[in-house]
Parts: structure tokens; C-alpha cells; sequence
């Protein structure tokens, strides 16, 4: 801490500088979003769309009703993924942590399936809701499983419940997916994570959600630096770790459920970019985190947009793109520097 | 000692003359002749076949079906009991029962593509596939048109001992017939109408090409005009458009795939739906697709046809 104070005057610039840039990037990527699809726009009806909105107009519906919403689905989800993964990775002191870990994402596919599945629920809109609920049980159980024991809820024992209430969850979807051709035919599309189809009202539904987990999520930095020194130092130190790991794992549940609910489940944003965002940002979580909330919306929009114009006139779904992006990337990224201990 | 050896030489001539007379022979889509001495009572069905034979009279005594049965379309309205499930799920044959049932027979639609019968595409290996170990399998030609394979169900049906000059048969041909007759009517009384068929996912909507489909083929053959989508070469019978492409083509009627309710609602949850002026219009209509198999359920889906082709305004777009 010492030393960490000694840097702080030489390195905040550079690290706030850092910020600043990503911030850029980040508006010129959300530029793209609202101008380059599957159906080219010209830049003055784009702007004419916002600037004076013609109800009649097809192009400016595209831009309104669905590349809008779009953007600002992915925009939030791609922050929420960000930190989510940020969060996961220090709270559990593991590496490989994302929002995949604690059964959130197996538990909200699984409650969609019986969603679709049992009551017949078809609509984006509806999912939101089976989605945040599953993702919310599922974390619960991991949660309370980990905790079972005398040390309570250690970062190897949440792992271990995590990794075992997915494999559970995800046999019970595969059950249900492989006796329903229908169901398949419904959860196919969600399954993999997009951000198509995602109008007004589904960002309504989990945007409160997802601003909340924001805001909770940036108070964490201290918490995470102090758990990344392991939890007798930390204790030493007089944090509560138990109570400060949950307080931080609520952050991240209500993010990745909220996320997982907007755009499914999509892999590799919340695993990639703590890893980028610690290579640029040094081991200080403080930034850490708002660099995540940057770097992921630039890698999900970037990403969707590609899968916008890679395959015309159709579209690839974002989840694929991030995917096939994202494991190269991470393949390259873990073999060229040693990665930073957790 | 001479009248008895006579009469067992009778007896056995006799005997091999009937046997002779009750030979069953058909010849299936892949030009294979399959014989059997006797002619086939207990046969196992795909769901599609059932819903072919079933209503000439045939019923089996077991069926597999792709899907749950409540889900599948071509069996809706067939009375089943009596008759065991013996599989639910795309390729997933339970071949214990199948076994159990003791079949002489298995009938399912042959697919030339595939080069496999509905419910084996999955190939030699798979435990479905050990279902040819229990009985032989044979069926018609899923081929260009769904009234010729009707016909071929009529063939089948009446090699299997079905009357088909039953009443009830007879009349559901008569009334297909009407139907037909009252669909080529509506068609031909608006020449510049133009029909899109189309699947809708949150994703993208698919709008197909005439020739995937055997019942689409029937309708163009019939004088509709189907609009006629750019698939590239590699994907199959479909044109992939994203939502924002979607009011790339601009029929009078649109027609969606019904095998599934939620495709309505999916796409009418869509945005850009009314981007196509027919949604906008209201002039949608079901498209039976994929799952026609006899003459009651055809005239049931022309008839709804013909009602929206009546009351669509066929100079909506050029």
C-alpha cells in the first residue's frame, strides 16, 4: 500500500488519461452502432430520424425502434458484463471467474426453458423476468451451498458449488430441450446472446436493474482491494470479508442477471475484459473497474457490429461474434504476458 | 393310403397357393422392393406416415413422432387410441418398445436428400437406427408435391387391405376437391397477387423458396404466385433477412409457417414487421407448412387460404 501510494502521483494521470481514451472510443463505437446495419442508412437520415422523426418512415424506424434500443442494450450489458467479471474475478481471487461462475447464466437459461416450456411464454419481453428470477435462485443456491461448513463461503468452495449447481441446471435444460423440438426452436436464438430483437420496453425492464449494479458495482474497488490480499490480511486490515464478498457478489449478481436477462447469455466479455482492463489498469481495482464498465460495451457493440455486416442481408448473432473473437483474443492475450495473480 | 397322400398334397398346394396370394411386395423412394409373406398388420409409423394412412383406414399400432405429439401438426384431429407412442423427440426411437410391439412392418416417409427415412436420419450407429433389426422399413417419396404423395399413401393404403371406396374417404376427397376447386378460383381471379412465405425469429426473418417445400410447390403449380427469395447456394431453401432488411420484398399476402403458434407472435412482435405493407395491412395468412399428409387436413388449409386470398387486395404493392 505503501508503494501504491508512492505511484499514485506519477500514474493517476496516465491512468486517468487512459480512462478518457477508452471514453472516446467508447462514443465512436456507439456512433457506429447507430449508423451501420444490415441495411445501409445515409448519416443525414440517421440524423434526421433523431433530429425529426418520421412515424411513416421505415429507415427511421430502424434507427428508433431498432438500433437504439439495440445500442443502449448493449451499452449497459456490455458495462454490466464488464464489471460483473471484474467483481467475480476479485471477490473469488480467480482468474477464470465470469458471470458464468456462480450458476447465474445456467440459472436463468434453465428458468427461460420452463418458462417457454411449461407456460408457453414466446416474447423477449417475457423472458426478462424468468431470466433475472433463475439467474437470482441459482446464485442464492451457490451461495448458500459454499457457505455450508465451518470457514462459510471461501473463493475454492463458491467455485466448486458454482461449477456444480451449472452442470446440474444445465442437464436439466438439456432434458427438457431434447423431448421439446418447439422449445428448442424458442430458446435457440436466446441461447446463444444477442442483442437483436431488443426493443423499448426490454430496456425499460432492465435498465433500472442494470444502473443500480452499475452504481453498486464502482463502490466495490476498495472491498476488492482489499480481498485481493487474501482474506487474513484483509481481516487484519478490519474488513468484514465475508460481508464485504457478499456485498460485492450482490453487485455482480444483480449485473450479470440483469445482463443475462437483456441479451442472454453471452460468453467471453465478463472472462476477456477484467484481464485487458488489468493489463492497462495495473492491480488497483478502483481502476480496474471503470476501466471494465469502458472496455466492455466496446467489445460487445464492436462485436455486434461486425455481426451486423459480416453476413448480408442476415445478421450474426453477437454471442457468436464475441465467441469466435473472444477465444483467440483471450488465447493470444494469456500466452504473450504472464497474466496477474489474483 | 393313396386318398391320404392325395389329400395332404392338396392340402400343401393349397396352402402354398394362399400363402402366394397373401405375398406383400412394395417399392420404396430408394428403388429398394421389400417382400414379406404376408401382408403387414402391425406396423410402427413416423407421425407423418400415420397421419397419411390413418385416415384410409390404415391405423398402426404404434408411431414415433419428432416432437411431443401434442406438438406435432399433421396428427391434430387423428384419433389415436389405442395406438402407442413409442418415441417423442427427433430421432429418438424407443426401440425396447418398439420390440415390444412385435411390428412385421415399419412405414416412414423416405427423404432423397438425406438419403434416409423420418426418424433414421441420424444414420447407421444410432440406437433409432437398430429399429431396421426389429421389422423392415419402407415408405413413399417426400418429392415434389404433397397430393401426389397423398396418392402415394392411397397406393399404400390400398396394397395394406384399406377400402378406399369407404364413405368417409371418398367424402374427404370430394370436399378436397371442392376446396381445390375454390382455391384455384380465389387464385385466378387475382392475377397480380403475390405471396411470400415466411418463418419469423427474433433474429431474422426466413423467407423461403417454393421449391423446399412440397406444398408450396402444389400452390405455384396451382397458379399462385410465390415470390421467389435469393438463396445463396449453401444454405438451404431459405433467405436469411435481418429485421432490417425486412421489407425487402413486399407480397399482398404474407404467408407464416404455422407448424409452431409462436411464430405468429413472434413476428408480430417484431418492429419491422409492418415494414412489409401485407403485415401492415393485415393481409397475413397460415402457411400449413411442411405437414400436409391427407386429403381432410389439405382441404381445411386451402380453404383458409382461399378466405385470405379472397379478402387480400391483390395490387397492395407492384
Amino acid at each position: 500500500m505503501m508503494l501504491a501510494a508512492g505511484q499514485r502521483s506519477t500514474r493517476v494521470p496516465a491512468r486517468a488519461g487512459g480512462l478518457l481514451l477508452l471514453g472516446v472510443a467508447l462514443v465512436v463505437v456507439l456512433f457506429f452502432s447507430i449508423t451501420v446495419g444490415a441495411r445501409p442508412i445515409a448519416l443525414g437520415d440517421v440524423l434526421a430520424a433523431i433530429t425529426a422523426p418520421d412515424p411513416d418512415s421505415t429507415t427511421h424506424r430502424i434507427i428508433l425502434e431498432l438500433r437504439l434500443p439495440r445500442t443502449l442494450v448493449g451499452l449497459l450489458v456490455g458495462a454490466a458484463l464488464g464489471l460483473a467479471g471484474a467483481i467475480l474475478q476479485g471477490a473469488t481471487r480467480n482468474p477464470l471467474a465470469d458471470p458464468g461462475l456462480l450458476g447465474i447464466q445456467s440459472g436463468a437459461t434453465l428458468c427461460v426453458v420452463l418458462g417457454i416450456s411449461v407456460f408457453g411464454i414466446t416474447t423477449l419481453s417475457g423472458y426478462v423476468w424468468l431470466a433475472f428470477l433463475g439467474a437470482g435462485i441459482a446464485a442464492v443456491a451457490v451461495y448458500l451451498i459454499a457457505s455450508m461448513g465451518r470457514e462459510g463461503a471461501t473463493p475454492v468452495k463458491l467455485a466448486l458449488a458454482g461449477a456444480a449447481v451449472t452442470a446440474a441446471l444445465g442437464s436439466i435444460t438439456s432434458a427438457i430441450l431434447i423431448t421439446s423440438v418447439e422449445t428448442l426452436d424458442q430458446i435457440r436464438f436466446w441461447q446463444v446472446g444477442a442483442l437483436t430483437g431488443r426493443t423499448m420496453d426490454i430496456l425499460a425492464q432492465v435498465a433500472p436493474f442494470l444502473l443500480l449494479g452499475i452504481a453498486l458495482a464502482l463502490t466495490t474497488g476498495r472491498i476488492l482491494d482489499g480481498l485481493a490480499m487474501g482474506d487474513d490480511v484483509a481481516r487484519g486490515l478490519g474488513q468484514r470479508v465475508q460481508l464485504n464478498r457478499a456485498f460485492a457478489g450482490l453487485a455482480a449478481v444483480i449485473l450479470a442477471g440483469a445482463a443475462v436477462a437483456a441479451a442472454g447469455p453471452i460468453a467471453f466479455v465478463g472472462l476477456t475484459i477484467p484481464h485487458v482492463a488489468r493489463a492497462m489498469a495495473g492491480p488497483n481495482y478502483r481502476w480496474i473497474l471503470p476501466y471494465s464498465m469502458l472496455l466492455g460495451p466496446i467489445l460487445l457493440l464492436g462485436a455486434d457490429i461486425i455481426g451486423r455486416v459480416i453476413v448480408p442481408p442476415g445478421e450474426l448473432q453477437v454471442g457468436i461474434v464475441t465467441a469466435a473473437i473472444g477465444a483467440p483474443f483471450f488465447i493470444a492475450f494469456v500466452r504473450r504476458r504472464k497474466l496477474a495473480e489474483l | 393310403m393313396f386318398r391320404s397322400i392325395f389329400a395332404a398334397a392338396l392340402a400343401l398346394g393349397f396352402a402354398a397357393t394362399s400363402a402366394l396370394a397373401a405375398e406383400w411386395t412394395y417399392t420404396d423412394g430408394s428403388g429398394n422392393t421389400i417382400t414379406l409373406d404376408h401382408v403387414p398388420t402391425r406396423i410402427v409409423m413416423h407421425a407423418n406416415t400415420a397421419a397419411g394412412l390413418i385416415p384410409l383406414g390404415i391405423r398402426p399400432v404404434g408411431i414415433y413422432v419428432d416432437a411431443p405429439v401434442a406438438e406435432d401438426k399433421s396428427l391434430q384431429g387423428l384419433d389415436l387410441t389405442g395406438i402407442e407412442i413409442v418415441g417423442e423427440g427427433w430421432g429418438e426411437i424407443d426401440i425396447e418398445r418398439v420390440a415390444a410391439l412385435k411390428p412385421d412392418l415399419v412405414l416412414a416417409e423416405w427423404w432423397p436428400l438425406q438419403k434416409a427415412f423420418s426418424g433414421l436420419e441420424g444414420g447407421a450407429g444410432t440406437t433409432s437406427e437398430k429399429i431396421v433389426q426389429i421389422a423392415p422399413v419402407t415408405g413413399p417419396t417426400q418429392g415434389a408435391s404433397i397430393l401426389q404423395l397423398i396418392s402415394d399413401y392411397e397406393t399404400l393404403a390400398a396394397s395394406l387391405g384399406a377400402d378406399l371406396s369407404a364413405s368417409g374417404i371418398t367424402a374427404d376427397k370430394a370436399a378436397f376437391e371442392a376446396s381445390l376447386a375454390g382455391f384455384k378460383a380465389a387464385v385466378a381471379a387475382k392475377p397480380n397477387l403475390t405471396v411470400l412465405p415466411v418463418w419469423a425469429g427474433t433474429d431474422a426473418l426466413y423467407v423461403a423458396a417454393t421449391e423446399g417445400s412440397s406444398e408450396l410447390r402444389d400452390f405455384a403449380s396451382w397458379g399462385l404466385k410465390l415470390m421467389t427469395p435469393e438463396v445463396a447456394g449453401d444454405r438451404g431453401y431459405w433467405e436469411t433477412l435481418s429485421w432490417e432488411q425486412a421489407d425487402k420484398y413486399q407480397p399482398d399476402l404474407l404467408i407464416v409457417d404455422n407448424r409452431s403458434d409462436a411464430t405468429m407472435e413472434t413476428a408480430e412482435a417484431q418492429p419491422m414487421w409492418t415494414a412489409m405493407k401485407a403485415a401492415a395491412a393485415g393481409q397475413v395468412a397460415d402457411w400449413p407448412a411442411f405437414w400436409l399428409r391427407n386429403y381432410r387436413a389439405y382441404a381445411g388449409a386451402l380453404d383458409e387460404l382461399t378466405a385470405a386470398i379472397e379478402a387480400a387486395d391483390e395490387n397492395l404493392t407492384n
